[in-house]
C-alpha cells in the first residue's frame, strides 16, 4: 500500500511544491510538503507562457476568459501536482523522440517546457512575440494535430483539459459562462431546451460522465 | 447508566448496520455501548465542505492527485472519492491491508462516526427466493437457512423507517417495497423503458429505489431530497438515510446509548467456561490507550471484512482458529459483485428537451436471467443494470478539438444525450475467495487482513452475456452504442463486498444460524456483510438492515428469556 501506482515518489515530487504554492499564492492549507527546491518551478516565462495560452482556448467573451481568472496558474499547480494523471510515466511506445528531452527520471512528462518548445519551435522563435491572431493560428495547429483522428496520443489532450478545469471550476467558468445551482430543490424530468440555455457546472454526473 | 464499562450490548461499528443494531437494542429498554474505529462526524455540523463551491476548494474539487497518489491509493479509485468527500474515506497509508500475491482487491473503506452510511449509494432492494435458493439450486456455497418470508416482514418494518423512493413494478425477482413516491424517469429513460418492454416483454426498465426522501419526515427532523446529488458530502438536510441522520438520533433519544469513537477494536473477548462472550478490547487510536468494556452480549456491524477480521484476531487458547470458528470456514466464500460499463450510447431524438436538478439515482433493469429457466450461457445466476441517461457539460470538450470563441460557445451549449448500463453480477461464492491474517502489522500493531479474491469464469461469462444484451437493448432503444465492456474491474470495485462468516443450517459448514447467532457462541450475532451465504445482483444494504433488526429482535427475546 505504500507504493505509489505511479511510480512517482516523493522526494521527486516535494521538490518544489511548496516553493510553487507560495508564488502563486495557492492557500497553504492546500498544499502540506516542505521540501522545496527543485527542477518543477516554472519561470516566468513559462508562466506567461500558459496564461496566454488557456486564454487564447477559452478568450473573454461576453463573460471573462481563462487569463481574467487565472488559469495559467491553476494549471501550474495542477501540473505539479500531477492532476490528470500528468504525473504518470509515459507509456515506452509513447515516448518519441521529440517527447524524450523534456521526460522525467520518473518517467512522466514535463508539461510545460514540452509545450514551451512546441509553440516556439512552430513559430519559429518567440511565440510570444506574435499578435494574438497569430499565436491562435499556431495554437490552433497544434491543437488540430492532436485532435485528427488517429493520431499519436499528445500532452496537449491533458494540458488542454486542466484549461478546462481550471476556467469552468472557476467561479466566473462555472457560474457566469455556465449556471451554477448548488440547492435545485426539484426535480423536473422534462422541460423544453430553449436555444441560448446554458449547462449545468453543477450537473455532477455530467461533469462526471459527459 | 450505573456503570461505564458495564453494558447489556455492545455494538461494534456505527455504519448502516452498527445504526441499526443500536436503535433496535435500545429502543428494546437495552443499554448499549456503541464502538467506532474512526473519528466523529456530527450530522450536519460536521459536513465540512457540504455547501463549498469548486472554486472554493485549493484543487478545486479534484483534490490533490500527489497527495492521493501516497496516501490513498486505493481509495482514489472510487467515483465518490475527490476532494469535496475525501474526509469520508480511509487513508490507506494508515490504514494498511494485504493482498494475496498476484490478487487485486480494491478495498473502499470509511472510518467515521456513520461509516459507509455516509458514502453509500442508498440503492435499496429487495433479494427475493431466487436469490436466497440460489446455493441451493446450482449447489455454490451453503443452502441460505431463510427465505423472503422470514425477511419480507423486516424488509417492511426498515422500510418504513429509512424512508425509500421507488415504483412498484410487481416483478417476483425483485419484490416492491413500502415505497415513497418515486422520482421520474427522464424523458430518455421512459423511451428507453417503453421501446425495452415492445421488443423484450419480460424486462423492465425503472426508477433506482433509493433511500433520499421524496417527501419530508418531520418526525426524524428530515427534509425531502433538494436534487443536489452531492449526498457523499454529508447532507445537513438528512434527506438521505445515514447513521447521523435515522438511527442514531433515535438511539440516542432513548437515554440508554454510549457512544465512543477513535477506538480501534482489536480482540472479542471469550470465557471458555461459560461458553459466551464477554466483551471487546480495543485501542483509543488518539492516547494508543488501551481500554475495555463488557457485556451481555457482543453485536459485530464493523463492516463485512472488518467484522471478520476482528474473529480472526480474536483467536484463543479455547478457540484457536477464530472466534466462533469451530467449522473453520470463517473468512472463506467471500464474494463481491462483478462489474463494469456494459454499455454506452448516444440516443438521438431528443435534442429539445432536458431536465432540472440532480436526481440522485438512476435506473435499474432487474434481472432476467436463470429464473424459472436456466437460460444463461456459461453461468446460472443473475445480472442486472443501473445506469441512466444524462447530458453533457463542459468536460465533453477534453475530447474536442478547437479553440477560441466558437469553441467556448459550443461548451456552454448542454449536450447531447446518452446512455450509460452499468452491470452488476452474482459473484459465486468460493472457498478460495477468502480473508486470512497477514503478518504484517497496521500502525497500532494489530495483525493485517489479507485478502485474496478473483472473479471465476461464470462471472466472466455473465459479464459477457450482458455486454451483448445491453448493446442490444440501447441500440433496440434507438440508441448509437460507442462503448462498453466484458470483463470485470478488480474486486471490490463494486464495494458491495460480503461474506466471510455466512450462515447455513449446519454448524459443521457455517459460522452463523438462521438469526444471525454465531453457532458456537450464543451471545455472538453478526449482523453486517459478513453473515451473507450468496451476493444475489442486488445492492445489499437493505437485506443487511432488515437481517439486523431481526437479530435485534430475537437477541432481545433470548436475552429476557435467560437463553443468553
Amino acid at each position: 500500500m505504500s507504493e505509489s501506482r505511479s511510480g512517482w515518489n516523493r522526494r521527486d515530487f516535494t521538490a518544489g511544491a511548496a516553493l510553487l504554492a507560495m508564488a502563486l499564492g495557492i492557500p497553504a492549507a492546500g498544499v502540506k510538503f516542505t521540501d522545496p527546491g527543485g527542477e518543477d518551478l516554472p519561470s516566468d516565462r513559462q508562466r506567461n507562457l500558459i496564461a496566454d495560452v488557456s486564454d487564447l482556448v477559452i478568450p473573454p467573451s461576453d463573460t471573462p476568459g481563462a487569463k481574467d481568472v487565472g488559469v495559467g496558474d491553476f494549471v501550474v499547480l495542477a501540473l505539479a501536482h500531477g492532476l490528470s494523471g500528468t504525473r504518470t510515466p509515459m507509456a515506452a511506445g509513447m515516448v518519441t523522440a521529440a517527447l524524450e528531452p523534456f521526460r522525467r527520471r520518473d518517467g512522466s512528462l514535463r508539461h510545460l517546457p514540452w509545450l514551451e518548445h512546441m509553440l516556439d519551435r512552430a513559430a519559429g522563435g518567440d511565440f510570444l512575440r506574435h499578435d494574438r491572431a497569430e499565436r491562435t493560428r499556431l495554437l490552433a495547429a497544434l491543437d488540430a494535430e492532436a485532435f485528427a483522428q488517429g493520431a499519436l496520443p499528445s500532452p496537449w489532450t491533458a494540458i488542454k483539459g486542466l484549461i478546462l478545469t481550471g476556467y469552468y471550476t472557476s467561479e466566473a467558468g462555472g457560474s457566469q459562462e455556465l449556471r451554477y445551482e448548488l440547492v435545485p430543490g426539484k426535480w423536473e424530468w422534462d422541460i423544453p431546451l430553449v436555444p441560448g440555455m446554458r449547462a449545468f457546472s453543477s450537473d455532477w454526473t455530467a461533469v462526471d460522465f459527459g | 447508566m450505573t456503570n461505564d464499562t458495564q453494558f447489556d450490548a455492545i455494538v461494534v461499528g456505527s455504519g448502516i448496520t452498527g445504526g441499526w443494531a443500536a436503535k433496535e437494542l435500545t429502543e428494546a429498554g437495552l443499554t448499549v455501548l456503541m464502538v467506532e474505529r474512526g473519528r466523529n462526524i456530527e450530522h450536519q455540523t460536521g459536513y465540512a465542505t457540504e455547501l463549498k463551491a469548486p472554486w472554493e476548494m485549493p484543487f478545486r474539487g479534484q483534490g490533490d492527485a500527489a497527495l492521493y497518489a501516497w496516501e490513498y491509493p486505493v481509495q482514489m479509485l472510487n467515483r465518490h472519492f475527490n476532494e469535496f468527500t475525501e474526509g469520508h474515506f480511509v487513508n490507506d497509508a494508515e490504514q494498511p491491508y494485504q493482498k494475496a500475491p498476484g490478487k487485486d482487491f480494491d478495498w473502499f473503506r470509511s472510518y467515521q462516526l456513520g461509516g459507509r452510511s455516509l458514502t453509500w449509494g442508498r440503492q435499496c432492494y429487495r433479494w427475493s427466493d431466487y436469490d436466497f435458493g440460489a446455493n441451493k439450486r446450482d449447489g455454490f456455497g451453503a443452502d441460505w437457512p431463510i427465505r423472503y418470508a422470514d425477511l419480507a416482514p423486516w424488509y417492511d418494518k426498515v422500510e418504513d423507517f429509512v424512508g425509500v423512493s421507488g415504483a412498484a413494478e410487481g416483478l417476483p425477482q425483485l419484490p416492491d417495497g413500502r415505497f415513497l413516491p418515486a422520482m421520474e424517469l427522464n424523458c430518455v429513460e421512459q423511451a428507453v423503458r417503453e421501446r425495452i418492454r415492445a421488443k423484450y416483454p419480460d424486462r423492465v426498465m425503472t426508477i433506482g429505489r433509493t433511500a433520499n426522501l421524496t417527501e419530508a419526515r418531520p418526525e426524524q427532523g428530515r427534509a425531502h431530497c433538494q436534487y443536489r446529488s452531492i449526498c457523499a458530502r454529508g447532507c445537513s438536510y438528512g434527506a438521505y438515510f445515514s447513521t447521523q441522520s435515522a438511527t442514531l438520533p433515535a438511539a440516542k433519544k432513548t437515554g440508554r446509548l454510549k457512544v465512543v469513537t477513535d477506538a480501534q477494536v482489536h480482540k472479542v473477548d471469550y470465557d471458555a467456561k461459560t461458553g459466551r462472550v464477554t466483551g471487546v478490547r480495543w485501542i483509543d487510536t488518539r492516547t494508543g490507550e488501551h481500554k475495555v468494556a463488557y457485556a451481555r452480549m457482543v453485536f459485530l456491524n464493523a463492516g463485512a471484512f472488518n467484522s471478520v477480521h476482528l474473529m480472526l484476531n480474536s483467536a484463543s487458547e479455547a478457540m484457536p482458529r477464530g472466534l466462533a470458528n469451530s467449522s473453520g470456514v470463517l473468512g472463506t466464500h467471500i464474494v463481491d459483485h462483478a462489474n463494469t460499463m456494459a454499455a454506452m450510447a448516444v440516443m438521438p431524438g431528443f435534442e429539445g428537451r432536458t431536465s432540472f436538478g440532480n436526481r440522485p439515482t438512476g435506473i435499474v433493469i432487474p434481472r432476467f436471467r436463470n429464473l424459472d429457466r436456466l437460460d444463461g450461457d456459461g453461468f446460472t445466476r443473475g445480472y442486472s443494470f443501473q445506469g441512466g441517461a444524462l447530458q453533457g457539460t463542459w468536460t465533453r470538450g477534453k475530447r474536442m478539438g478547437g479553440i477560441g470563441k466558437d469553441y467556448k460557445d459550443a461548451l456552454h451549449q448542454i449536450g447531447p444525450w446518452t446512455m450509460v448500463l452499468v452491470v452488476f453480477a452474482d459473484s459465486m461464492p468460493r472457498a478460495s475467495n477468502r480473508l486470512m491474517l497477514s503478518r504484517r502489522t497496521d500502525p497500532r500493531g494489530v495483525r493485517q487482513l489479507e485478502i485474496a479474491f478473483e472473479h471465476g469464469k461464470e462471472e466472466m461469462a455473465a459479464l459477457a452475456d450482458a455486454h451483448r444484451e445491453a448493446t442490444a437493448m440501447l441500440t433496440a432503444a434507438g440508441g448509437h452504442v460507442i462503448m462498453g465492456f466484458d470483463r470485470p474491474g478488480h474486486g471490490g470495485t463494486s464495494i458491495h463486498e460480503m461474506g466471510g462468516a455466512r450462515m447455513g443450517w449446519d454448524p459443521k459448514t457455517s459460522v452463523l444460524n438462521r438469526m444471525s447467532q454465531a453457532h458456537d457462541i450464543p451471545n455472538l450475532f453478526v449482523t453486517d456483510g459478513a453473515q451473507m451465504s450468496s451476493s444475489a445482483c442486488q445492492n445489499p444494504s437493505l437485506t443487511y438492515m432488515a437481517l439486523t433488526a431481526r437479530a435485534c429482535a430475537a437477541a432481545v427475546s433470548m436475552l429476557k428469556e435467560g437463553v443468553i
